[in-house]
């Protein structure tokens, strides 16, 4: 039996909880949270053996195999370090970490000690993430990607989570080189991750705080960016965040030399997007209907999962975490590749130092060339 | 004017009220309120900015010669908290997290903060009173009662985790704790309990009306009474409770006089505010879902939401009567505002508002 703990008991942590307990397998020896009256509502609500308030005696009384950490990301390095060094597997949230060096520190650390490491970037292991990843890998885009646009964003309007984060000068985010912004954009700056071969693309990032924020008397939280990324010349990708764009979309596309796959997360539909043209008007009136096929398909396949009780808001949570406890009982690969975990820290690390020099944008930068990724 | 201050009062004009969550909707009424009776010096403590302008408006008012000190803070923060408590007589504890959906956020924004900002009360050694707003939402109204009457007397909910709703468990665990605080360190408290309020500020449908699920309205009240409590009346009895003598420890639960039914309301509401499809849930069949979407949640674990169970029909929209004996004979309280008035007054401001759009 696979013993698991988690530190840090917010929202997030129900998640893992509910997720880790319809794994098999495993049991939650212990939950942390330096605040005892959070540990303690945790621990009543969910089959956790025991709470505390002081992670060190977690790791020495519990002596857990895998720790979660569920805690604001500028705590990740420093207590995924502990864990590691007290010889514990770690599952951390996203943002894996606040900078890529330290991503760096912890998978070096990791290896050392011949543990395993995992970010929680659990939208790619969605069904529909997972389906587009089979096609992929059985080579339907027909080559490397050429290009791919990953949309990931957060409605924000006048009351609840702007209202609390607008309100509070001490908010956690705002301590965060890229505030609000390094909290939600790793899910679709890693999409973009995955098909990436190279260590070091180029980046370059527009950012701003908009008009309705700026409406509220905001001027530092970002909560507006467009970002193009570029492999060698051989690879593109936009990424967009936006809180104010209805929909809020969260999108995925990708596109190779003979095909193309969409991606939509919240409707979790996967469509194929054929190279092939059609002649004259069979164009206008065959692919429609082929499209429309794909999406009553779609219906179809989510009907199944969801009779098969696998359709939970976050099954790719559950996913994720049952390859991660797998790669640890059975000596399988880590579910979610170090360097893609690093290449997705080195890649916000470029955006948020782009939107703090608020470069390439000036009128002074437009001539300079774009940051490239210092390994 | 001055009805209270220097005479049935555990404090004097000029002794510092602390009222926490004032720029809200209840907050701000209170504020007004404790003005209207005479308090000078009042310290309003508020999360959010854009509110807080009603209470700057109140400090620039000529007409008040009252001192309101408007301090922006958090409760989650110990130092906020002792700086928002320093030299307080009262304090009013409305702020609280309604979480969304989400139990810890909620959690912490009611029950850790409720913490901090008792431990820095009782540290100033000058609290007569600490007055807890709470909810109806705390009741578990599992019990069959002889005539379904709902008072003080009746127990709270022992398991407000399986109601799966994040503001009941908040509310319940905060009651646990200032109870906890009264009894270990002396704390002088009163609970106050009122009903679901009303009025311009809070134009939504109550839940205990029915739901907009599934894309219709479903109407799951029916003939139930629903425990309505006019925002200026609500914010009277929660001052009341923060002033009267000998009622520490209790609790009181505020609801106004002549309640109307579900489906008096919402044909009221759909009259004059705006008309719209609702499809009536008899009791027997809304107590079905509730079941039946308990056993799914059970058997799929988790799949959908717990948005129905046992527990929350049972809180909701089993047929119940409301007493508001003891607040009225404790407190001396009676809602000025008419459930008629009241509710034009609601009406007008749903409009107002753009909800006939």
């Amino acid at each position: 039996m696979l013993k698991v703990a988690l530190v840090g008991c917010g929202k997030i942590a129900d998640d893992h909880a509910s997720a880790i307990q319809r794994i098999k397998g495993c049991e939650i020896v212990g939950v942390c949270d330096r605040e005892p009256l959070m540990a303690r509502q945790f621990y009543q609500r969910f089959p956790v053996k025991r709470y505390f308030s002081d992670l060190r005696e977690l790791l020495t009384e519990d002596r857990p195999d895998v720790v979660h950490i569920t805690t604001p990301p500028q705590s990740h390095f420093e207590i995924a370090t502990v864990c590691l060094e007290s010889g514990c597997h770690v599952y951390v949230e996203k943002p894996f970490t606040v900078y890529a060096s330290e991503a760096q520190r912890l998978i070096s650390l990791a290896d050392q000690k011949g543990l395993k490491l995992t970010a929680g970037h659990d939208d790619q292991f969605r069904h529909v993430a997972r389906r587009m990843r089979s096609l992929v890998q059985a080579g339907y885009l027909g080559g490397p990607p050429i290009h791919m646009e990953s949309y990931y964003c957060y409605p924000i309007g006048r009351s609840g989570y702007a209202g609390a984060l607008l309100g509070d000068p001490k908010h956690w985010i705002r301590t965060l080189p890229g505030r609000l912004l390094q909290n939600i954009i790793s899910h679709g700056v890693a999409r973009i991750a995955e098909f990436l071969v190279s260590d070091s693309p180029q980046v370059v990032a527009l950012g701003f705080v908009s008009p309705l924020l700026k409406s509220l008397g905001e001027t530092e939280i970002i909560d507006e960016l467009r970002v193009i990324i570029c492999e060698e010349e051989r690879t593109t990708a936009y990424f967009t965040f936006s809180s104010q764009m209805r929909p809020a979309l969260h999108q995925f596309r990708i596109y190779g030399a003979k095909n193309g796959l969409m991606l939509d997360q919240d409707e979790e539909v996967l469509v194929k997007l054929p190279g092939r043209r059609l002649v004259s008007y069979a164009e206008k009136f065959i692919p429609p209907v082929a499209s429309a096929g794909q999406y009553l398909g779609n219906v179809a396949k989510n009907m199944r999962t969801f009779l098969a009780r696998d359709f939970h808001m976050k099954a790719g949570m559950k996913f994720l975490i049952d390859l991660f406890y797998r790669s640890i009982v059975e000596g399988s690969p880590v579910p979610i590749p170090y360097r893609e975990i690093l290449l997705t820290a080195r890649i916000m690390d470029l955006i948020f130092a782009q939107l703090a020099a608020k470069e390439p944008w000036t009128e002074t930068s437009r001539s300079r060339p774009v940051d490239t990724i210092a390994n | 004017m001055n009805q209270t201050a220097g005479n049935d009062s555990i404090i004097g004009p000029d002794h510092l009220i602390l009222v926490t969550g004032a720029s809200g909707f209840i907050g701000s009424r209170l504020v007004a309120h404790l003005i209207e009776r005479g308090f000078r010096n009042i310290r309003c403590f508020a999360r959010s900015s854009p509110a807080l302008g009603r209470l700057e408006a109140l400090c620039g008012s000529p007409r008040n010669i009252v001192k309101i000190e408007v301090m922006r803070g958090n409760l989650l923060s110990r130092d906020d908290c002792t700086a928002a408590s320093a030299s307080a007589a009262v304090i009013y504890h409305l702020a609280a997290g309604r979480g969304e959906k989400s139990i810890p956020d909620a959690f912490l924004n009611s029950v850790v903060t409720t913490r901090n900002l008792m431990e820095a009360s009782l540290r100033h050694h000058c609290l007569r009173r600490f007055v807890n707003v709470s909810s109806f939402t705390v009741y578990t109204n599992t019990q069959k009662r002889k005539g379904r009457l709902l008072d003080e007397t009746c127990p709270v909910e022992q398991h407000p985790e399986e109601r799966g709703d994040a503001y009941s468990f908040a509310k319940a665990k905060q009651e646990e704790i200032v109870i906890e605080y009264g009894r270990r360190c002396g704390l002088p408290y009163v609970i106050v309990r009122p009903g679901y309020v009303y009025g311009p500020g809070n134009e939504g449908i109550t839940g205990r009306v029915g739901v907009s699920t599934f894309g219709i309205f479903l109407h799951l009240g029916g003939s139930n009474k629903i425990p309505f409590t006019f925002v200026d009346n609500c914010a009277e009895a929660i001052a009341l409770a923060g002033l009267k003598h000998g009622i520490d420890g209790e609790i009181f639960n505020v609801v106004d006089d002549d309640l109307p039914s579900s489906r008096q309301f919402l044909r009221q509401y759909k009259k004059n505010v705006r008309d719209f499809p609702s499809i009536y849930v008899p009791h027997a069949a809304s107590y079905a879902l509730c079941y039946f979407w308990e056993r799914y949640y059970n058997w799929s674990q988790g799949q959908l939401p717990p948005a129905f169970n046992r527990r929350v029909w049972h809180a909701s929209w089993k047929k119940t009567r409301y007493s508001n004996e003891k607040v009225k004979s404790r407190l001396g309280w009676a809602p000025k505002v008419p459930m008629a008035e009241g509710l034009r007054r609601h009406f007008k401001a749903c409009r107002d508002k753009g909800y006939n759009a």
